[in-house]
C-alpha cells in the first residue's frame, strides 16, 4: 500500500454546511502544526487545531450549522441601492 | 503624555501594572479568546494581555483587553488608575469642549517600513489571525479604525469617517465588513453604489488607545475624529498618508491594509458573536478587497473579545456612548446632571435630571431616543432624580424601587426602530421603547407620598472624612 498522508485519503466535509469543496488557505509558520480551511459555499474557515465543536461535521453545535437554503436567504445588510443617473 | 501609538500605550499599561505578559506557549484558540474572556471575569481593574508564544507561529504578538477595565480606561485618558467611572466620564465631557484640535501630519509613519502588493498579499501570513467564539463564521478583524471617504466630497476633511466596523477574513486578500446602515460608512458606500463605483477604504489595526476610542463614539457625520482625539487627548492627533488610498490614517498603526468596498456585491457574512451577548445571525454584506498591505516591522496584532458583557467593548464604547448624549441632551435641557449609558451599548440608559414641572423627565426621556445614537439603541430611559448618582447602581434600583409606580410612570412607545442585532427587536429592527420614570414627581404632577424623604444627616459629611482618615491611619 502506499503511503498516502490521511488529509487526502479522506475527503473532508464542511463542518457548518457539509459541503465538500474546502480549500487551504494557510499552514503554520511552523511546519505541521496546523492547517486552516476553508469551505468555498459557506466560507465557514477553521483550524485543524481548534476543538472538535469546531472542527468536525459530527460535533458542530446543530444551532450554528447551515444549509444551502439558510445561504440563500440570507438577508443583505444594507441592500444594495438603485443605480442613480446624474 | 498621549500616546502616539500601541506600542507606548502597552508599555504605559505595564508600568502601572495593568498589561500580564504571558510567555508560555497557548493555542490560537480556544487559548487567546477564553483568555481575554477571563479578564472580564476577574474584576473591574482586569489587566491588558500580551502573548507572544503562540503555537505555530514563529513571530507573533498579541495584545488583548487593552482597553476593558476602568483602570485601563483611566491610562489610556492619561489618569490616575484609581479614577472613578464617573470622574472618568466627566473629564471626557471636560475635554470635548477643546474640540476641534486640528491634526499633526507627519509623514514618517513606522508603518511605511513594509509592504505588499496585489496576489503577494497574504492576511494569514502578516496576521496572527484567530477565532474569538464558538459559533463565529471565521476570524474576524474586530478592532481595526476605518477610513472612508464622502465620495462626492472627497477633499472634505471633516467627512472622512473613522469607524470601528467587524470584518471577517474570507480570504488571502478579501474580508466581509459589516456598515450597519445608522453608521457613516454605509451613507459613503451608498453614494458609491449609487454611482456603481467602488468605495476606496483603508483599515488601520494596532492603534493608540484614545483613535479607538474615538473610532466608537457617535459623532455627527461631519465631525472629525481626528479632531476630536486631538481634543480628547489634548494634543494633535498624529496623522500620515495612505499610500494608496491617499486617506489620512494614524500615524502610529501597526498595519494599514488599504483596498476598495467592492459596488454592488454581497457574500454571506457570519454569524458573529456581538456586543449584545448573542449572534448576529448570516447576513449577505459587502465585500473588501485588499490591494496594499503596510505594516511595521515585527507588529502588534491587536484583537478585541466580545460576548456576554461585561467585556472589553463594555468598557471601551461605555463613556463614548455617554458623552456625546450628555452633550446633545444638556444642550436643550440644562437641567440634566448626568447619563449613564453604558449598558450594550446604550440600548439602556440612566438618566439624572432636575425637573422643570410634572412630566418633564418623562420629556427628557423621550428626546434621548431622538438624539442620533437614541434612534438606534436607546431602548430602556430609567430617569431618576438630580441626587442620584446614575453610575450608582444601588442608588438607581433605590430609586426605582421606592420613587416608579407604573400607573403613571411607565411610558411606552411603539414600532420604534432600535439596531437589528438587538435579539429581542422584532421584526429586526423595530421594538417598543420605554422609559421608566423613577423620579420624584413635581407640581402639578401630585402622585404619590413624597413630602418627607429622609435625607443624609447635615454631620454626616464631616463623619464621612473622620471615618476615611482614621481608616487611612491605621
Ligand atoms: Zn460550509
Amino acid at each position: 500500500m502506499n503511503a498516502v498522508p490521511e488529509e487526502t485519503e479522506k475527503i473532508m466535509s464542511c463542518p457548518r454546511c457539509e459541503h465538500t469543496g474546502i480549500e487551504q488557505v494557510a499552514a503554520s509558520p511552523v511546519e505541521g502544526v496546523w492547517t486552516v480551511h476553508q469551505c468555498e459555499r459557506c466560507l465557514y474557515t477553521w483550524r485543524s487545531t481548534e476543538p472538535a465543536r469546531r472542527t468536525s461535521p459530527e460535533h458542530y453545535p446543530p444551532e450554528f450549522r447551515m444549509t444551502r437554503a439558510d445561504i440563500d436567504a440570507a438577508p443583505p445588510v444594507p441592500a444594495v441601492p438603485p443605480l442613480v443617473r446624474r | 503624555m498621549p500616546f502616539d501609538d500601541l506600542r507606548s500605550f502597552l508599555d504605559a499599561l505595564d508600568s502601572h501594572g495593568q498589561l500580564l505578559r504571558i510567555t508560555e506557549e497557548v493555542q490560537a484558540e480556544p487559548d487567546l479568546a477564553a483568555a481575554a474572556n477571563a479578564a472580564g471575569r476577574i474584576g473591574e481593574n482586569a489587566p491588558g494581555l500580551y502573548f507572544d508564544n503562540v503555537a505555530g507561529f514563529t513571530d507573533a504578538r498579541v495584545a488583548l483587553n487593552t482597553l476593558g477595565s476602568w483602570a485601563n480606561h483611566a491610562i489610556a485618558m492619561g489618569m490616575d488608575p484609581l479614577t472613578s467611572t464617573k470622574d472618568q466620564v466627566a473629564e471626557f465631557i471636560r475635554r470635548w469642549d477643546d474640540f476641534p484640535v486640528a491634526p499633526e501630519r507627519r509623514e514618517d509613519a513606522p508603518w511605511r517600513e513594509n509592504s505588499v502588493e496585489g496576489d503577494d498579499i497574504n492576511l494569514f501570513d502578516l496576521l496572527p489571525l484567530f477565532r474569538l467564539n464558538d459559533g463565529d463564521a471565521g476570524f474576524y478583524l474586530d478592532k481595526a479604525a476605518v477610513v472612508s471617504r464622502d465620495p462626492d466630497e472627497p477633499e472634505d476633511f471633516d467627512k472622512q469617517n473613522v469607524g470601528i466596523y467587524r470584518m471577517q477574513v474570507k480570504g488571502k486578500r478579501r474580508l466581509g465588513i459589516q456598515p450597519v446602515p445608522v453608521h457613516d460608512v454605509a451613507l459613503h458606500l451608498r453614494m458609491a453604489e449609487e454611482q456603481g463605483e467602488d468605495l476606496p477604504i483603508a483599515i488601520t489595526l494596532g492603534n493608540d488607545p484614545i483613535i479607538t476610542l474615538m473610532a466608537s463614539t457617535p459623532l455627527r457625520y461631519d465631525q472629525s475624529e481626528y479632531e476630536m482625539a486631538g481634543a480628547i487627548r489634548q494634543s494633535p492627533y498624529p496623522v500620515a498618508t495612505a499610500p494608496l488610498t491617499g486617506f489620512d490614517v494614524p500615524w502610529g498603526s501597526e498595519v494599514v491594509l488599504e483596498g476598495v468596498i467592492e459596488g454592488r456585491k454581497r457574500e454571506l457574512e457570519g454569524p458573529f458573536g456581538e456586543f449584545t451577548g448573542h449572534y448576529s445571525g448570516g447576513h449577505s454584506m459587502p465585500v473588501v478587497r485588499i490591494d496594499k498591505v503596510s505594516y511595521r516591522t515585527a507588529p502588534v496584532y491587536e484583537s478585541l473579545y466580545l460576548g456576554m458583557p461585561w467585556t472589553e467593548v463594555d468598557y471601551l464604547i461605555g463613556p463614548a456612548t455617554c458623552v456625546p448624549m450628555y452633550k446633545q441632551l444638556k444642550a436643550d435641557f440644562p437641567e440634566v446632571q448626568a447619563v449613564n449609558a453604558m449598558y450594550t451599548h446604550g440600548l439602556l440608559a440612566i438618566i439624572s435630571t432636575k425637573k422643570r414641572y410634572g412630566g418633564f423627565a418623562k420629556a427628557v426621556g423621550v428626546r434621548a431616543m431622538t438624539t442620533p445614537h437614541g434612534l438606534g439603541y436607546v431602548k430602556m430611559v430609567i430617569m431618576v432624580d438630580e441626587d442620584v448618582d446614575p453610575f450608582n447602581l444601588p442608588q438607581v434600583m433605590w430609586a426605582l424601587s421606592s420613587k416608579f409606580n407604573a400607573a403613571g410612570d411607565l411610558v411606552q412607545l411603539p414600532n420604534m426602530s432600535v439596531v437589528a442585532l438587538d435579539p429581542s427587536s422584532s421584526p429586526a429592527g423595530v421594538s417598543d421603547k420605554v422609559v421608566i420614570d423613577a423620579t420624584t414627581p413635581v407640581i402639578p404632577d401630585d402622585r404619590g407620598h413624597f413630602s418627607q424623604p429622609v435625607r443624609d444627616l447635615p454631620e454626616t459629611p464631616h463623619w464621612v472624612a473622620k471615618l476615611t482618615r482614621m481608616l487611612a491611619a491605621r
